[in-house]
């Protein structure tokens, strides 16, 4: 019956809040409520029920064994820690989180890297006022008039204009 | 030679004539040569921002250079006033009627381009500067949406390092909610124990406490039913005479 240290982790409620998208913030919500509910309770329950006073008793109950075989019996009781079903699962949870967030890193590498590459292309163009059409067409190869789609002028379709 | 005024009139326009450069000023100054061996020059330099110097919107500035040494400031003009003389008076050049639509034709021309050269110049580059200022509003566009993008994808990894925050969470709650049933066994253990033991003290005191009563009255009962009537006789007529006694006291006392 002797308690047991509780191992909790400091959390940080601001860096909790951020990482939860729009569309599960009750769920949040309802897990950062459900913490602050068990916290208030655990503060409340002492750790360790205080002492039956045996003496007291033993003196006053007139019946001759039953304070000795209360006593006896009551030490000799186990209250059962209740079983840990659940961490398990969360742990699982949290390794798949892992691999799915290295995945996410590693994607998002790449697209940093693309678009690293266009931000250069586009750092190291000349300054328009010294290209021609055909160094403009190689910049932006969208500007490239199709002279084989369209052979009449405005070589394109007219809408765009 | 009219193309000499044109250019000189509209300096800086359209960088995009590769040939302007090669027909105007270009051929005197020979700073660029054009057309010779590998095609590619890019890219390309950019164009000088004004024409070559001319005087009488007409001669470049190298010819009287070029006399000056021989002949002095005033020696191409000379040299021009000659040579105009010399054309009229051996009519190598006849007068005719077109001289007088020539003049005339010419002086307003010059006349037109003096006075609105310079602002149809100014329009035609805002025109341009217009143009390049949409291309540049497009490239600047691009270039911070990208920057935006890569910006957001590194404040998204920065998140992926506190996504152990949510785990955690779950974690202490699981173990807040089985250390709490735990204690909630054990004071319940101990308040059921209690209320046992309390039972039977609190049966113990309220039988003591109605045997006591019951002694009490039976002493009681017992003590009434032992004064015989004779004895109460005498202790009325005893009582009376006290009463008597105290009444007379009390009188006396107030008139003293």
């Amino acid at each position: 019956m002797a308690g047991r240290k509780l191992a909790l982790k400091t959390i940080d409620w601001v860096a909790f809040g951020e990482i939860i998208p729009r569309n599960q913030k009750t769920i949040a919500n309802s897990l950062k409520s459900w913490n602050e509910i068990l916290t208030s309770r655990l503060a409340t329950l002492p750790e360790a029920p205080p002492a039956i006073d045996w003496a007291y008793y033993k003196a006053n109950v007139a019946k001759a064994g039953l304070v000795d075989d209360f006593e006896k019996k009551f030490n000799a009781l186990k209250i059962p820690v209740p079983e840990d079903k659940f961490t398990a699962l969360v742990d699982a949870e949290e390794k798949d989180d892992v691999k799915s967030c290295a995945e996410f890193l590693s994607l998002s590498k790449t697209r940093i890297e693309e678009y690293e590459r266009q931000l250069e292309k586009l750092r190291n163009i000349i300054p328009f006022d010294q290209m021609t059409i055909d160094d403009l067409n190689e910049a932006f190869p969208e500007t490239k008039l199709d002279n084989t789609k369209y052979p009449y002028w405005p070589h394109q379709p007219i809408e765009s204009l | 030679m009219l193309f000499r005024v044109v250019l000189s009139a509209a300096a800086a326009a359209a960088p995009s004539l590769k040939n302007a450069a090669l027909l105007g000023p270009g051929v005197l100054q020979a700073t660029r040569i054009f057309h010779t061996g590998q095609p590619s020059l890019a890219p390309v330099p950019p164009l000088p921002e004004y024409g070559g110097k001319v005087r009488l919107g007409l001669i470049p500035e190298e010819f009287f250079q070029f006399l000056y040494p021989k002949t002095g400031v005033t020696g191409p003009y000379m040299l021009g006033t000659g040579l105009i003389l010399y054309f009229l008076s051996k009519e190598i050049y006849v007068i005719t009627p077109e001289t007088i639509t020539t003049v005339s034709t010419v002086g307003l021309l010059v006349y037109a381009i003096k006075k609105y050269g310079a602002s149809v110049a100014q329009f035609a580059d805002k025109l341009n500067e217009q143009k390049i200022a949409r291309l540049e509003e497009v490239k600047q566009a691009s270039m911070k949406y990208i920057q935006d993008a890569i910006d957001f994808e590194k404040a998204q990894q920065a998140l992926v390092q506190k996504r152990h925050y949510l785990f955690d969470v779950q974690r202490n709650n699981i173990a807040m909610a089985l250390e709490v049933t735990y204690r909630e066994r054990l004071h319940r253990v101990y308040k059921e124990v209690k209320n046992r033991l309390d039972y039977h003290i609190s049966v113990q005191n309220m039988m003591r406490r109605k045997e006591q009563e019951h002694m009490i009255n039976w002493v009681e009962k017992n003590v009434v039913q032992s004064i015989s009537t004779q004895q109460e006789k005498e202790t009325i007529a005893k009582c009376i005479q006290d009463l008597k006694l105290l009444a007379k006291k009390a009188q006396a006392q107030p008139v003293m």
